[in-house]
């Protein structure tokens, strides 16, 4: 249980009523401290420190530096101004490339997700409850992890050639690992007396499995799919520049090759937003499959 | 209640247990040659210093550890395994996170042999009857997180009452909460494991504490343990009329025997602490 959580039974049978005016006047005194000349705090200070606000103005920030750097540079083939990627963005949507790739790359990052999570959960669970398995296996899979999965690409090019199935090789290996060495610790580290309080209810062994030791392990495994998600995402790119005739990867390039650094520019950008928002809607599903794990470090 | 000659309920006859730490095979005993005869419907408390084994032994009771020697029995037949027949209440309730309070009350139930014979509709009745004893209606759905110290020790004793037990084991179920809260349950506790019905009526109950006015207040007889092997130092009887009120508190008697069994615990406690 959090500390947060701790705190509260000690107090009065509803105490999260009680509890937003005090972090309320924390909040106003925090200001009040920040604010100058310890005048009241401004309308302006106030909405300065949004999360939102604050998080614009350094995407602001972020974009003028660009535009400086590029203006330094002055050679748009090697670093365009923000203002040519926007239009050679525009561009790209309105033509559908943008769509029609990042479909693709997402396509395949969620089948080799699925993949990887049908291979590395029941393996974990299995490795997570038994010794014996864990020690026959142990090794291999610690020998094979620190192999980054684009090492395997130029093999991967001999065996399946540049197609489909390369990208999905890869992104499932990538992703197996993740989930697999979380699938284990969430299996290792349920809560022993939960076990031992459904043994004592006459619960039996398939049971305590079915219903205690997986809704235990689950947020933790779902901690291993979100960082299975952001270590596929970053290979995806690679396996694709390389080993494939579509998806986000290959149209960058696609694009280098004709030395259209703008549309490069526009990609990337495509990749970082496609990335966030894929990562918002996993964080959706963990909320929705493990809301208890709300609260708690991994949530 | 008075010893007679009827068979005990439980039967702990020179109960030893001994672990072997993983790394250095280094043995510590944890609990030493423990013989006790425990008949139906008595409340025993068991008091001691920390590390006198008072929740190995409950382990133990429970099947879920095994003596190292000696034989732990049941009217009449040797634990071999943890049973629904004897509940255990945790210390920090071990209450199933993802389940709201309804179905944390259901599990045993649902999930396992108390409810293998009960339609449906018994079972939520059952549930609902303990959910109304322990006074959370109103709060079936809510999750633990949502719950106070208090609540979350209710659901647990709901979940252990909903199991049908004959048997309660309970290892320090009031020690998390607050000096009020916790006096206020102990008359709810013994209410609830029925001090007004006749003694024939009443489940056995095992409870852990190291808080001595509890144990005067709550038990049939206190079990004081010491430490280092864990011990069975004394049996005291607490002969004090039930159903006890708020007010036994304040008679000479109530505190004559917390002063006896601080007597026997208040050297290895000096000890501990120095």
């Amino acid at each position: 249980m959090s500390s947060a959580a701790e705190r509260q039974h000690a107090g009065p049978p509803q105490p999260s009523s009680l509890q937003t005016p005090v972090l309320q006047r924390e909040l106003d005194a925090t200001h009040t401290w920040q604010g100058p000349g310890g005048a009241k705090p401004s309308q302006i200070t106030r909405w300065m420190s949004k999360r939102g606000v604050i998080a614009i103005r350094s995407f602001v920030i972020f974009i003028a530096l660009w535009w400086l750097l590029a203006l330094w540079v002055n050679r748009p083939v090697q670093l365009p101004s923000p203002l040519r990627v926007a239009i050679a963005l525009g561009g790209l949507i309105a033509a559908g490339e943008v769509s029609e790739n990042a479909l693709i790359s997402v396509s395949r990052l969620g089948i080799s997700l699925v993949i990887a999570a049908v291979l590395a959960i029941p393996l974990g669970f299995l490795m997570g409850l038994r010794r014996e398995a864990e020690a026959i296996i142990d090794p291999v899979v610690e020998l094979l992890r620190p192999i980054s999965g684009i090492a395997w690409i130029p093999l991967a090019l001999f065996i399946f050639g540049v197609g489909d199935i390369l990208p999905l090789f890869i992104l499932v290996y990538v992703a197996f690992f993740q989930i697999l060495l979380n699938t284990i610790a969430g299996v290792r580290n349920v809560d022993q007396r939960l076990i031992a309080a459904a043994r004592t209810m006459g619960v039996g062994r398939w049971a305590v499995l079915r219903y205690v030791i997986i809704p235990a392990a689950l947020p933790t495994v779902m901690v291993g799919i979100r960082l299975a998600f952001a270590a596929a995402w970053a290979a995806i790119i690679a396996a694709e520049l390389i080993g494939a005739p579509s998806g986000l990867g290959f149209a960058i390039e696609w694009y280098r090759e004709l030395l259209m650094s703008p549309k490069v520019f526009a990609f990337l950008v495509v990749i970082g937003i496609v990335g966030y928002f894929a990562d918002l809607a996993l964080r959706a599903l963990q909320r929705w499959l493990t809301p208890w794990a709300q609260g708690t470090e991994l949530a | 209640m008075a010893t007679t000659n009827r068979a005990p309920k439980l039967k702990l006859s020179n109960v030893s247990k001994e672990f072997t730490a993983p790394g250095t095979g280094q043995r510590t005993v944890a609990v030493a040659d423990v013989s006790l005869e425990i008949q139906s419907g008595e409340f025993i408390c068991v008091v001691g210093p920390s590390g006198c084994g008072k929740s190995t032994v409950l382990n133990m009771v429970a099947g879920l550890a095994e003596p190292s020697s000696g034989t732990i029995e049941k009217d009449g037949v040797p634990i071999t395994g943890p049973g629904a027949d004897r509940g255990v209440m945790f210390q920090d309730y071990a209450l199933f996170p993802w389940l709201n309070v309804r179905d944390n009350i259901g599990f045993g139930l649902r999930h396992g042999t108390p409810g293998k014979e009960l339609s449906r509709s018994t079972r939520e009745e059952r549930v609902g009857h303990y959910i109304e004893l322990v006074g959370l209606a109103g709060s079936e759905n809510k999750y633990p997180h949502q719950l106070s110290g208090g609540m979350r020790q209710r659901v647990a004793l709901a979940r252990l009452l909903a199991n049908g037990p004959d048997i309660l084991l309970l290892d320090e179920p009031l020690g998390a909460l607050d000096a009020q809260t916790r006096l206020i349950l102990q008359v709810e506790l013994l209410r609830i494991w029925g001090e007004t019905a006749p003694a024939e009526q009443r489940k056995t109950a095992i409870f852990i504490t190291h808080d001595i006015e509890e144990t005067v207040f709550l038990a049939d007889r206190v079990v004081v343990m010491s430490t280092h092997p864990g011990r069975v130092k004394a049996v005291l009887p607490v002969d004090l009329p039930r159903p006890r009120e708020e007010t036994i508190r304040a008679e000479p008697r109530f505190g004559h025997l917390a002063e006896e069994i601080w007597g026997l615990i208040r050297d290895e406690a000096y000890r501990a602490i120095a």
